[in-house]
């Protein structure tokens, strides 16, 4: 269980904001926090990371101490069992892939890093260079050096966002897997609503450093319980007037699907717009692919 | 979508399906079958307020009210507003319980004859109608 109570003044780009923080983590929770730039959410993670001392307050991790104002307690960050993994990967240029996962061990495991080449299919990469990978398996790379830190927490800082759309599929699995396999409490920092109704247990929204909402992806971010059973999100990538109604196009994870629309449904819509479509289980057909 | 707001009156479950009826007003109730139970969803207590929720599509419009087809969710209305586009037609209807849109093909109305101040029945499938908070 991780426990945060802590504030931090930041200067952000939008000007000062106070950093006020009181939550708590189960262990083995996947965690999303989402909210706008400027919001506080690298800053978190810093905090929790050691890499950010709070002005004030505490950080107890399975009741143990990492942080305390009063008693004059601030854990050293590789004491902390946390892994961090950035957007931008920041693996070491003039290491091999190899060399960049053996640099991360902080004791020699051999049979571990083996286990994690498997595991992250890097096997045919591990000689070769970060400049001579692409994004998707540079990324591979840098979660597999996360692990190999033996983390019990994970941090996530926008792993995804500079990828595509299909590797972000496969490596939200990725995530997926080794959350669960390596008992990791995991924190992320997402803005695709997408993978965090496909990874998280709870969501954590902050707006100037203030947590003004929190509870399962669903309680979140659908406002409204619907009985349908035929749900999915996504995101509005056209919008056409047919005749007396609109032709919606929604694109669901890589899928393009079309939804009939009234006017008054439309009215607040518009391009880029995150959406739940819903229909009753009573309505699609089912078919057997033959392979 | 068709929204009204309602009051569950009757729960009726087997296995993991419910008929749920709703009451939009004294006379007008409004049946629907969902995969839920009050076992899984909180809402379906009797005299809890629900919406209802259709689309404009899934409403067949009839004229007569002594009609033999299976369709028990029937609101009656008059026709304020026809909107005729070249293959579909959109048609309002002011019923007890508020505007009613009905999407179909604009070749109906011509068969029907429908035209504004015409009294109409609107009607919707069981499995059409969604249940929300």
């Amino acid at each position: 269980m991780i426990k945060l109570n802590v504030s931090k003044s930041l200067d952000s780009v939008e000007g000062k904001i106070n950093l006020r923080l009181n939550l708590q983590i189960e262990k083995g929770q996947f965690v999303t926090i989402y909210g706008e730039s400027g919001a506080g959410k690298t800053s978190t993670l810093r905090m929790l990371a050691g890499l950010l001392q709070p002005d004030d307050g505490e950080v107890y991790v399975d009741n143990e101490v990492w942080f305390n104002k009063q008693n004059n307690i601030d854990r050293a960050p590789q004491k902390r069992k946390v892994a961090y993994v950035f957007q931008d990967y920041a693996l070491f240029p003039h290491l091999t892939v190899k060399g960049n996962l053996e640099f991360a061990q902080t004791t020699k495991d051999t049979a571990y890093l083996e286990e994690l080449i498997l595991k992250m299919e890097l096997g045919e990469l591990i000689n070769r260079k970060p400049a001579t990978l692409s994004g998707g398996q540079k990324q591979r790379v840098a979660l597999a050096r996360a692990l190999a830190q033996k983390p019990e927490i994970l941090l996530l800082d926008e792993p995804l966002a500079a990828l595509d759309i299909k590797i972000r599929l496969k490596l939200q699995e990725y995530l997926r897997q080794i959350h669960q396999e390596y008992n990791l409490t995991t924190i992320l920092i997402s803005h695709d609503l997408g993978e965090i109704i496909k990874l998280s247990d709870r969501v954590f929204v902050l707006e100037k450093g203030q947590i003004i909402k929190s509870g399962s992806p669903t309680e979140v971010f659908v406002d409204q319980q619907i009985s349908g059973k035929f749900k999915f999100t996504g995101e509005v990538t056209k919008i056409e007037k047919q005749e007396v109604v609109y032709i919606v196009t929604v694109l669901i994870d890589q899928n393009v699907v079309k939804v009939i629309a009234q006017e008054t449904e439309i009215n607040n819509l518009k391009i880029g717009d995150k959406v739940m479509v819903a229909s009753k289980a009573f309505n699609p057909l089912i078919y057997k692919i033959d392979e | 979508m068709n929204r009204f707001s309602g009051k569950i009156s009757k729960i009726e479950v087997n296995g993991s399906l419910s008929l749920v009826t709703v009451a939009a007003s004294e006379r007008i109730t409004i049946k629907t079958i969902i995969i839920e139970t009050p076992e899984t969803a909180a809402y379906l207590k009797i005299g809890n307020t629900i919406q209802v929720l259709f689309k404009e599509t899934e409403v067949v419009l009839g004229l007569n009210q002594k009609q033999a087809i299976s369709l028990q969710n029937r609101i009656n209305g008059t026709i304020i507003q026809i909107e005729k586009g070249a293959l579909l037609s959109k048609v309002v209807i002011d019923t007890e319980i508020g505007s009613l849109v009905s999407v179909v093909s604009t070749e109906a109305i011509k068969e029907l004859n429908l035209e504004e101040n015409q009294e109409v029945i609107a009607m919707i499938k069981l499995n059409e109608i969604m249940l929300s908070e």
